[in-house]
């Protein structure tokens, strides 16, 4: 990269804010928070001079009187019969599926005496390939979750009561009896369910009671791949993408690396083919075309991304058919509008498209069914059925019809369905037809919700019978067709709850008891024998099916999965005529000055249904760094246009639908025309009146709206109407600045084929030496030196290591209100940068760099931050259309463990020092809370404990009470108030792993340990081991040509280095 | 909760303990007579022994285990069937015997052992011993040793007192120095009237002193000295006192006695805490482990036909009926006192101990075959850790682990600059202690 690119982390730092001027200059731009401290557990003090040599008095004889007492009797209570695969002290792995969303992705669970405390990816699962989402990943909790029901509940006018199951059962049989005989109908709404198990008890169910139906629901549904299937060819079925196989993906708005079906399966093919070490010139590396108008995690990674109204998406998709048509020589389709994006963008894309013919994908976001029609026109004229998109292997993972579910929810309130079971679905949330629902269910005679927790839906039902916790639960999955995997319990249950399907054979009069119990004196794994009635159940469909040896179920169970062989994929035959689609799809389209809403799922909290999930709703979005709130994200134009701008608050409505006071975003990379609002914010009921998870973001559900079947996610005409009052944002984005650094370095796979150290070829810098330099073969013992390599150009910057980091290491949740102040305590992060395609010639080449004064040397920072200052200013501020034009990258950021560290000469009481193994050593119990390391640390990574964060109410988190507490990792410390903390790079890992090589005399082999956030990525970006281990893989990283270190020039000798970030562009002109 | 006597409290823990002595003295020697009571015939003592050995898992004399008491037996059975049915019972019910039959059925067809390797003479004495077995005299409980060691007094209460002196002396001083000052005025108003009386010999002296030194540097030298004493004592006391809980020995729910198990026994230490070569944790046996013996030995013999109070406790725990030999579904886990207790922040691994360093249980933990009751014998201060991570020696040679580290080392061996060199000892052997090898680095137990 010839020409220096100025990155930049957010809009105050590029148009140097006063405020951020400011708070530059301040490192820690706060006051010690004494009045806080005082003031902490209601003491209620205004605290002044005197009061602080009373509190200093008393805690001095309060410490004394403390220490007199000798220390408290503990006790230890060992098993009476200890379970024979329970090694007190030692993990057990379980292979199982994810439940966290229909995705089904299989993890392994790891229990520390019987109890899960983390879940990854199982490497043997084809959907997860061993990575987990965010969400996935934070699933978790919701085992250890206070708000889940204790047991069986009725509702009595929104009053949730308690109950028994036998009064339940009965009750809840004798009126089912009732509206069978009288002929009513009984609806069953669940979200998307591929268990086979499961849909057989349906059906049994179904059986007994001939009125029932089947309604398949879910909040982000795909119904327009289902039906645009259906139509053109027959199978209504969500095909499989096989990224692996492709050289060209173009997207319309799927954020497949984010939200789109089953991200983490997509990621690991995407990440697969985008390797570029030892590449030859014809070699490909899958190429990615992004059109969208919210940036979307995909959006950031794509090698082209161009921004559009997705109002106008038709126009968009039918263009492109006809250009590829022209090439194919078949008929055009006659829109009323044909489009073009800057730069001819769609014609080339064609052009790309057609001379991957059959390697190439053509995928959509879009929920309607007419686009999807057209796209899967684009990809019939491109070959790429049977090989890139296979429908005969087809994907199970979401089915729900939005017309079914609106029909039903007009049906209910006009009185049809006599009786309801709601099962994992949440329509009164969710639904934007959810008046209709709650009035609807008034005039039931029954209505039962499976919910774990009383949420909105719920406490509008008869009766609450709550289902396990997957962690509890005996379950199978079909998620794709031949993947088959089971769930097994890692717990037997925490509370008096009842799976769902033990439920409906018991109300179907099939719950038979085993004759004998599998499960009985079988230590922690003897449940309540409701349990083993659907364990039985699968067996015997597995028998049925084929698995009738035990050893072949316990295989599948124990290695997670059991896959068929696959259908060979077939090209099937088109079954509709595109060009009398032509009307709807004029139809569909926005008129031209009208602004988009453009609603989104975000990468954590994604549908809402875990939004009372504090490490989600604390993950940063990979895109605005915004925790705790959905936001209204603006185009700058838009903004500057209204006068918004960020911590302002805007009303929005469309038709009859508003939301008042929303937070508003500045969002670099928003299309011009439109505004993005993410759903699964504004959870009401139960969730929403504890606490800290008051009123979290607000429901953008309500703004779907019903177009020829389905819920399109985008409306044109959305009004934006800035109202007074500020909301601060929780951000973490410009906490920590970039000042026009070498930080992250791109290049393009052009250049790379060239010249493997494209983009990293910056003359070394001169090095300055504080420092003796530490030689780790003369200095210590020279039998480990661990580091980490992140590749750059895999990393797509969804958080799964983040929230994965948190639940290793015992990271405390700090709430919003502390994220606001700078406080978050992530001991990894994902720094963002954003940088200008420089559309429109806008020259930042010099950057945010310290200026240069007349003979050319560098001037102080407050200078030449005065003298930037002056230019930007003199700058004219109009035109901002081309902010919809960003690229991204994305660089984790955590502990760098410098071979000479800054932080460690600085500690005054040795808190902070280096071990032989090349680790930077915090020890806590030393630490005195100077924070001189974090002062002096230059990549500001180190966190600093403000508080106690556990059992403390100002943050009534999981740490908060004894139950989720059950999820801290036993093996590492939970830190107290007033020391610091920051990435060990899982020294508990690597000590396990040494010391079981030690007593097994054996070496330790690579990848034998591996940090958290390793295990978790999806991307397989981050790779960690034994540098001084010739043969190990991070060994062979570092000596890659496209590894550098950060801040290499301050002479850090870090060991953690990155890989240059390769984009399949032209080159970076000069 | 009993803790360790404080050292001032010597004398009153000799005077408990002489008066104990005493007490158990007269007790032992009633006991000595009962036992000379019940004496045998040298054939019936050969008898007893052969019985402990083979009959007792399933037989005792007063009472239905498996098989049926036998304290009478030799009254109901002929001798010459009772050496048949012992020797091969098997045979003796073939050949029809009704009796032999009949006991077969009655115990449910739960067949005896044949004992064939016993001859006929010592089946004889077995039935020599059933006809001079004597029920035992009752025991008497003599508490003795196995009496949890008892302490009057605890460091607060002292603590209280030696703050209650205190104040007391600083009452009194005050009330000194007041009456004096009143004196003082006293005599001043009646130094108007009278004269002064002569001064006195102590008097001068004292003058002579104040005029030489200087009262506040008197003062200031005073205090700086008490102040000293008082410091120093502070640090001993912080060093070795605080959170230091050597000589921890609580009384556990259950008196469980190592010296009996590990010592007189010697039942291997890693029969019940099993995990300790594969864990973290050496883990408290479950109480099933306890059962695998305990199911058989009750003890009923030394306290009239009654279990043990201390193997009761264990039955409750696990909820089993002696008699019936079977388990109620009611089981309470039992609540033991920790006594090695470590902070949260040392990360302590056995297995990497017991089974990487090849170290005894008593290295740490000290001669737990001898304690009646478990007392923490190390301080488990992190001094006491690091001073075994410097004296102690790696094998890099044997354990494949070091595999790499070894060669390095040897390839350097020779060049005497090498910082290897270190590693070598005179004569040109390994010598690495785990602290050279990073042992001493803070995340190897804190993280």
């Amino acid at each position: 990269m010839s020409k220096k690119q100025l990155y930049w982390k957010g809009e105050d730092e590029l148009l140097r804010t006063k405020e951020f001027l400011a708070s530059q200059k301040n490192e820690f731009n706060e006051a010690l928070p004494l009045d806080e401290v005082f003031s902490e557990n209601n003491l209620g003090l205004n605290s002044n001079r005197r009061d602080f040599l009373k509190f200093f008095g008393f805690s001095v004889a309060a410490v004394s009187l403390a220490a007199c007492n000798t220390t408290p009797v503990r006790n230890i209570v060992p098993y009476l019969v200890k379970p024979e695969e329970i090694t007190p002290g030692n993990a057990n792995f379980y292979n199982s599926t994810c439940g966290a969303c229909s995705t089904a992705c299989g993890v392994t669970v790891k229990t520390r005496e019987g109890r899960p405390i983390k879940v990854d990816g199982n490497i043997n699962s084809p959907i997860s390939h061993g990575g987990l989402c965010a969400t996935g990943q934070a699933s978790i909790l919701g085992l250890y979750d206070t708000e889940r029901l204790d047991g069986p509940k009725s509702v009595n006018n929104k009053n949730v009561g308690k109950s028994d199951w036998e009064e339940l059962d009965k009750t809840v049989l004798g009126r089912l009896n009732e509206i069978n005989a009288s002929g009513g109908k009984i609806a069953i709404v669940t979200n998307t369910i591929h268990s086979p198990s499961s849909l057989a008890v349906i059906n049994d169910f179904k059986a007994k009671f001939t009125g029932a139906t089947h309604i398949t629901y879910d909040a982000v549904s795909y119904s327009g791949i289902l039906l645009a299937n259906k139509n053109a060819f027959g199978k209504q079925v969500i095909p499989s993408y096989n990224f692996d196989k492709a050289n060209l993906v173009v997207s319309f708005a799927a954020d497949f690396l984010g939200t789109w079906i089953s991200p983490v399966e997509f990621t690991k093919a995407w990440s697969a083919r985008r390797k570029v070490d030892g590449i030859s010139k014809s070699d490909k590396v899958l190429k990615t075309v992004m059109f969208e108008s919210n940036l979307s995690l995909t959006g950031t990674n794509a090698d082209y991304r161009f921004p559009m109204k997705s109002s106008n998406e038709a126009v968009y998709v039918t263009s492109l058919y006809n250009a590829i048509a022209q090439m194919a020589g078949q008929t055009q389709l006659a829109m009323s509008r044909s489009g073009e994006l800057a730069g001819g963008a769609i014609k080339n894309a064609a052009q790309m498209l057609w001379k991957e013919k059959g390697n190439s994908m053509v995928i959509s976001g879009s929920n309607d069914a007419n686009i999807q029609a057209v796209i899967n026109g684009i990809n019939l004229m491109l070959n790429n059925y049977g090989s890139t998109i296979d429908l005969d292997n087809h994907s199970n993972q979401y089915k729900g019809i939005d017309s079914d579910m609106a029909q039903f929810a007009t049906d209910l309130s006009n009185g049809a369905y006599q009786g309801v079971i709601f099962w994992n679905t949440n329509p009164v949330y969710s639904s934007p037809m959810s008046d209709q629902i709650v009035a609807g269910l008034k005039k039931v005679k029954l209505s039962v919700s499976f919910a774990g927790t009383a949420d909105e839906t719920a406490v509008h039902c008869h009766y609450i019978a709550p289902d396990n916790h997957y962690l509890e639960s005996w379950n199978d999955a079909q998620p794709k067709h031949g993947v088959y995997q089971l769930t097994q319990p890692t717990i037997s249950e925490v509370f008096n709850t009842r799976q769902a399907q033990t439920s409906l054979l018991t109300w179907a009069g099939m719950a038979n008891k085993p004759e004998v119990d599998p499960f009985a004196n079988k230590g922690i794994y003897s449940q309540k024998e409701t349990a083993s009635v659907y364990y039985m159940y699968i067996k015997a469909l597995w028998a049925a099916n084929g698995v009738s040896s035990d050893e072949a179920f316990n295989k599948a169970l124990h290695d997670g999965v059991l896959i068929e062989p696959a259908k060979p994929s077939m090209v099937p035959a088109f079954q509709i005529v595109l060009g009398d689609l032509v009307p709807a799809l004029d139809k569909a389209t926005g008129a031209k000055d009208d602004i988009d809403l453009v609603l989104y799922q975000n990468i954590s909290v994604k549908d809402g249904s875990l939004s009372n999930n504090p490490w989600l709703q604390e993950t940063p979005d990979p895109m605005s760094k915004v925790t705790w709130d959905n936001y209204v994200s603006l185009p700058k134009a838009l903004a500057e246009a209204r006068g918004i701008q960020n911590g302002d608050m805007v009303n929005i409505s469309l038709g009859k639908t508003s939301l008042k006071a929303m937070p508003v975003f500045v969002q670099p990379g928003q299309s011009n025309g439109t505004i993005g609002l993410a759903v699964g914010y504004g959870r009401t009921g139960k969730i929403g009146e504890k606490g800290a998870f008051e009123s979290i973001g607000k429901n953008a559900y309500p703004f779907l709206r019903l177009n020829n079947g389905t819920y399109s996610t985008v409306s044109s005409g959305v009004k934006i109407e800035k109202i007074d009052g500020n909301y601060e944002l929780a951000q973490t984005q410009t906490h920590h600045s970039i000042e026009g650094r070498d930080i992250v370095r791109e290049t393009t796979l052009g250049e790379i084929k060239e010249n493997p150290k494209a983009g990293n070829d910056k003359p070394s810098a001169h090095l300055y030496t504080l420092w003796d330099t530490k030689d780790y073969k003369k200095d210590g013992a020279p039998n480990h030196h661990w580091a980490m390599a992140i590749d750059l150009n895999a990393c797509t910057g969804c958080g799964s290591c983040v929230v994965s980091c948190s639940i290793e290491n015992n990271v405390p949740v700090v709430g919003r209100a502390e994220v606001r102040r700078r406080r978050e305590m992530h001991w990894m992060r994902i720094d963002r940068y954003f940088t200008f395609e420089n559309i429109n010639n806008t020259d930042y080449s010099e950057g945010l760099a310290f200026q240069k004064d007349n003979e050319g040397k560098h001037v102080t920072k407050e200078k030449g931050l005065k003298e930037l200052d002056k230019i930007e200013k003199a700058k004219k501020v109009s035109d901002f259309t081309h902010w919809e034009n960003v690229k991204v990258v994305h660089q984790p950021m955590m502990c760098q463990h410098c071979g000479q560290a800054p932080c460690e000469t600085v500690c005054p009481v040795l808190a902070t020092t280096h071990s032989s193994e090349g680790l930077n050593q915090m020890t806590y119990n030393r630490c005195i809370g100077t924070k001189y390391c974090a002062n002096n640390c230059p990549y500001k990574v180190r966190r600093f404990n403000w508080f106690r964060y556990n059992d403390n109410d100002r943050f009534d988190f999981h740490f908060n009470n004894d139950l989720g507490k059950m999820v801290i990792n036993p093996d590492v410390t939970v830190r107290t108030r007033g020391v610091m903390e920051k990435c060990s790079m899982c020294v508990q890992s690597i000590q396990a792993g040494k010391i079981k090589a030690k007593r097994e005399r054996r070496t330790l082999s690579d990848g034998e340990v591996k940090t958290a956030c390793q295990r978790s990525c999806p991307a397989n970006a981050i790779v960690f081991g034994d540098v001084n281990d010739e043969n190990s893989e991070v060994h062979k990283l570092f000596k890659n040509e496209r590894s550098y270190r950060v801040l290499e020039e301050i002479n850090t000798q870090t060991a953690v280095k990155y890989l240059v970030k390769v984009r399949d562009t032209e080159k970076v002109e000069a | 909760m009993v803790k360790h006597l404080f050292k001032k409290n010597l004398k009153v823990k000799s005077i408990v303990f002489s008066i104990v002595c005493l007490f158990n003295l007269s007790f032992l020697a009633q006991n000595s007579f009962a036992a000379e009571a019940a004496k045998l015939s040298d054939d019936a003592i050969a008898g007893e022994k052969l019985f402990k050995a083979n009959c007792v898992s399933c037989h005792a004399m007063d009472r239905k285990v498996i098989g049926p008491a036998l304290q009478d037996v030799h009254t109901r059975r002929t001798d010459e069937w009772l050496v048949k049915w012992i020797r091969n019972n098997e045979k003796l019910r073939a050949s029809g015997d009704a009796d032999a039959v009949a006991i077969f059925n009655e115990y449910n067809g739960v067949a005896m052992n044949n004992f064939e390797n016993l001859d006929e003479t010592q089946v004889a004495s077995i039935i020599t011993y059933f006809k001079e077995w004597t029920p035992p005299a009752p025991v008497v409980d003599i508490g003795g040793p196995a009496e949890p060691k008892v302490n009057f007094y605890s460091d607060s209460t002292l603590y209280i007192l030696l703050f209650l002196i205190v104040i007391l002396v600083v009452v009194l001083l005050v009330l000194r120095r007041t009456k004096n000052s009143l004196k003082n005025s006293l005599k001043q108003i009646e130094k108007t009237e009278e004269i002064t009386s002569e001064p006195t010999a102590m008097q001068e002296k004292m003058a002579y002193y104040k005029k030489r030194i200087n009262p506040t540097i008197l003062k200031l030298a005073i205090g700086a000295v008490v102040l000293g004493g008082l410091a120093t004592y502070g640090y001993y006391f912080g060093v070795t006192e605080v959170a230091v809980q050597q000589g921890y020995a609580p009384t556990q729910p259950i008196k469980y006695s190592h010296k009996l198990h590990a010592g007189d026994l010697k039942i291997d230490c890693k029969y019940c805490h099993s995990t300790v070569e594969y864990s973290k944790q050496a883990s408290i046996p479950s109480s099933n482990t306890c059962m695998n013996c305990h199911k058989a030995v009750d003890l009923r013999d030394r306290y009239n036909g009654e279990v043990s109070p201390e193997i009761k406790k264990l039955y409750a725990a696990m909820d089993y009926d002696a008699d019936e030999r079977t388990f109620g579904d009611n089981p309470k886990p039992v609540r033991w006192i920790r006594i090695h207790n470590l902070p949260d922040h040392a990360q302590f691994d056995h297995s990497m101990h017991v089974n990487g360093a090849e170290l005894t249980c008593q290295t740490c933990h000290g001669p737990i075959q001898e304690m009646e009751v478990v007392e923490q014998f190390s301080t488990l201060q992190m001094g006491w850790c690091i001073n075994c991570h410097r004296e102690r020696k790696i094998d890099v040679e044997n354990n494949p682990y070091y595999e790499k580290l070894h060669a390095k080392i040897k390839k350097e061996k020779e060049d005497k600059s090498s910082s290897y060199a270190k590693y070598f000892t005179k004569d040109g052997k390994i010598d690495m202690s785990p602290a050279q090898n990073g042992a001493l680095e803070c995340s190897k137990c804190h993280y």
